[in-house]
């Protein structure tokens, strides 16, 4: 009987003695990423991100799509975005939470308006990493993408071939 | 034992830590006090940082078999980096005359050679277009463009062909540069297109 009392409550105490180190990142707005980022925004601005659902299947599905042209995507919504964001601060936590190897490639940001852009790079062999962050009035998207240029212009020409030979069909 | 240790460990942290502190070195060749003041005074700040790397990759998706395709990753595949800053104010005087010859004077090394030298004293604004000379070829373009309410910065770096630059145009706020390129293009040579400006720079200042 104590035997059987006992083996719960150890598992259950290892369980959150493993699962504490994230929580209290999490809980920080830590981490580094794509979840470190979203996580930052979240603490930041108090507002919650709206994970879209089967993000990990459609991101299978893009990557088989397009030979592995796209994949690791991942996107986060945050909608009724309301909260005021100092462009400089925002660029700053994202580029905090990425860490080395991420170079910013583009960023445009205004003052007054509630329209924040930034791309980021990340080489990674053939591959090229992408994360974007776009605020545009009430809307806030965090897209990470991880993109082999080869794969994926191999793909859009076979489309651009399909394409054309369509409207020669057709005509 | 102990102490020595210790002695060995605070030793390397106090070398490693000034470099660790340093913060990454900015891929513009730009006084970085000057483009923080700019960003910081700016309503709408458009930064574009295009490294080598970045344009090996666009490159690759150029279509090889379309002729403006193949010019443009031609002309890509050879630069080192475009960069680009835009600076849009509320009001005219929110950046100084001190701040753009500082600018200036980041581009005031000898194999910095200035090909155009605009300013119009009635509107206030002024274009400065220098090219980076090695061994003669052209290996870099630095364009500031100042309005009242508006800085643009511009720089290319890496072996450029000014007839190739029109190819630029397509690339969001590179237009101007693709004029430039057109005006390269109907000269009859080279030599002649830069000897013009540079002409009309001397001009411009012996009448100052």
């Amino acid at each position: 009987m104590n035997r059987h009392f006992w083996i719960p409550i150890g598992v259950a105490a290892l369980c959150v003695l493993l699962t504490a180190p994230w929580w209290v990142v999490r809980a920080a707005g830590g981490g580094g990423g794509f979840d470190g980022v979203v996580n930052s925004i979240e603490s930041r601005y108090h507002q919650r991100a709206m994970r879209i659902p089967f993000m990990g299947l459609a991101s299978v599905v893009a990557g088989a799509a397009t030979h592995g042209g796209v994949d690791c995507v991942r996107v986060a919504e945050f909608e009724h975005f309301s909260a005021p964001v100092d462009g400089e601060e925002l660029n700053r936590m994202v580029e905090e939470r990425l860490g080395q190897g991420w170079e910013r490639m583009i960023r445009e940001t205004s003052r007054h308006g509630g329209e924040q852009t930034m791309i980021f790079s990340h080489p990674d062999g053939k591959r090229m990493g992408l994360f974007i962050v776009d605020l545009d009035g009430a809307e806030l998207n965090v897209v990470q993408v991880s993109v082999d240029a080869d794969r994926l212009n191999e793909t859009i020409i076979k489309y651009k071939h399909h394409d054309h030979d369509d409207e020669h069909t057709s005509e | 034992m102990k102490h020595r240790v210790a002695a060995i460990i605070l030793g390397t942290a106090a070398l490693v830590a000034p470099a660790l502190a340093q913060p990454s070195p900015s891929p513009l060749p730009l006084p970085s006090p000057v483009e923080k003041q700019l960003a910081a005074r700016a309503a709408n700040v458009t930064e574009v940082t295009l490294g080598k790397g970045m344009l090996d990759f666009a490159a690759r998706f150029m279509d090889n078999n379309d002729k403006d395709q193949v010019a443009v990753k031609q002309l890509i595949e050879g630069l080192d980096g475009i960069y680009v800053r835009d600076y849009e104010f509320d009001k005219e005087g929110e950046y100084s005359m001190d701040q753009l010859e500082q600018l200036r004077q980041a581009f005031g090394t000898p194999e910095w050679t200035p090909m155009v030298h605009e300013h119009e004293s009635k509107s206030g604004e002024s274009t400065d277009v220098m090219m980076k000379m090695i061994n003669g070829e052209p290996q870099g373009i630095f364009v500031l463009d100042a309005e009242p309410k508006e800085l643009t910065i511009v720089l290319i770096l890496g072996p450029i062909r000014l007839d190739q630059l029109s190819e630029l145009k397509g690339l969001s706020g590179l237009g101007g540069l693709g004029a430039l390129g057109d005006a390269a293009k109907d000269k009859p040579g080279k030599d002649k297109a830069s000897k013009d400006k540079t002409d009309d720079k001397a001009k411009k200042e012996g009448t100052q």
